[in-house]
């Protein structure tokens, strides 16, 4: 869901005259507050630090919104284990496209196989291409375009499933 | 020896790499472009050339049955290749610039692009691309750049030159599958440009110091002797030296 989808959400809830609207489906939950006491929106997108479209939030995890989103690192963290970490085999500056014209090598919610190249680590003025050791879906890209990496440095998450 | 040439290519590594991934390539196949469009030096900045005046061209190396501790070795024997075969043709006062650039009369003929395909955790095959200023003579805008021929007066043949430098870099790769780490590793430094002598260098806040270079570490970082006697070993990314 984006900011977009969200804000025209708010303003349809607004019209409306409801009160507050909770709305739960995959890994989004969004409760909508348009109080008379106050003119505050409130949104809470639950987990938001966490990409969408790509887990299946457990429901039990999530039994009220704002009790949910008090502390979204801790269900995001349970959910990690069960994925494969792709780390930096290398020190060096990691990039994600071949140059910076072209496209990303791979994106999160991309489903990658084996021997796909993820990203390139350059050390030195060489330019390492590190290729997939496993298939599955990119859950998460945990460094940032160009920023250096140290070896053994979480990159990738992966969902082997 | 498999040569691949081709008229206009956007740039010889891209099209090695692809090819690798597309089917299985003997070693030391190497493609030569008659005219590179989309030359690369390093992320983001670009390599050209003026039509067919100059040697660009790329080389496959399998190193699935390699064992070396640094992939800095690659580009090592990649620079040395180029230097000894340059000295083979009698270019003067050749060094090479850290970490893999060649120098003649202290202006840079050559620049190496190395690309690897790292698999498990190790080097599986290198992709080494080489520009090489042959016969060029004119360089606007560029003036530490220049030319054999700028050089020698001498107009040189691209194939042979770089039938050369791919019998050189099987050699030094023998070197390496031998595990004589020691010999490439100091033959390097021996070409080191601005060895030993007192040099200026920018670090990456832009502020400027001297030392004197005393040779690469094994994993590529530059050591430099500072004042006071401290050798400190300096990444690509935190120095520059000026010259």
């Amino acid at each position: 869901m984006d900011i977009k989808e969200i804000q025209n959400l708010i303003k349809f809830v607004a019209k409306s005259g409801a009160s507050e609207v909770k709305l739960e489906m995959d890994d989004i939950k969004i409760t909508i507050k348009t109080g008379s006491d106050s003119d505050t929106t409130i949104v809470h997108q639950v987990p938001a630090q966490m990409p969408q479209q790509v887990i299946a939030a457990p429901a039990a995890e999530t039994p009220a919104a704002p009790a949910a989103a008090s502390e979204p690192g801790a269900p995001a963290a349970s959910d990690d284990s069960k994925y494969i970490t792709i780390k930096s085999p290398i020190i060096g500056t990691f990039y994600r496209k071949p140059s910076p014209d072209k496209p990303l090598f791979v994106e999160v919610g991309q489903t990658i196989a084996e021997g796909d190249v993820l990203c390139i680590i350059e050390a030195m003025k060489l330019f390492n291409e590190i290729e997939s050791e496993v298939s599955g879906k990119i859950v998460k890209i945990l460094v940032d375009d160009s920023s250096p990496v140290e070896f053994d440095q979480p990159l990738f998450l992966v969902d082997p499933s | 020896m498999h040569l691949i040439k081709l008229n206009a290519i956007g740039s010889t590594n891209s099209y090695l790499k692809h090819l690798n991934a597309t089917e299985s390539i003997a070693d030391y196949t190497a493609v030569i472009a008659e005219n590179q469009t989309e030359g690369r030096g390093q992320m983001g900045t670009i390599w050209n050339v003026e039509n067919s005046k100059n040697l660009t061209f790329s080389v496959f190396k399998d190193l699935s049955e390699f064992q070396f501790e640094s992939a800095f070795y690659i580009s090592m024997v990649a620079a040395l290749s180029v230097y000894r075969t340059l000295d083979l043709f009698s270019i003067p006062k050749l060094n090479i610039k850290w970490p893999n650039d060649i120098l003649s009369e202290n202006k840079k003929i050559c620049g190496i692009l190395i690309e690897n395909v790292i698999k498990q955790n190790t080097v599986n095959a290198s992709v080494i691309g080489i520009g090489l200023n042959v016969n060029q003579n004119n360089f606007d805008n560029l003036p530490q750049a220049s030319s054999l021929k700028l050089v020698t007066g001498k107009t040189y043949d691209l194939n042979e030159l770089a039938i050369t430098i791919i019998n050189q870099l099987k050699e030094y790769f023998l070197l390496l599958s031998d595990n004589k780490l020691n010999v490439i590793k100091n033959e390097y430094e021996s070409y080191l440009f601005r060895k030993n002598k007192p040099s200026t260098f920018k670090d990456a806040e832009g502020v400027m110091f001297s030392g004197f270079i005393k040779g690469v570490s094994e994993t590529g970082n530059l050591q430099v002797l500072l004042e006071d006697e401290i050798l400190k070993e300096f990444d690509m990314k935190t120095i520059t030296l000026l010259y």
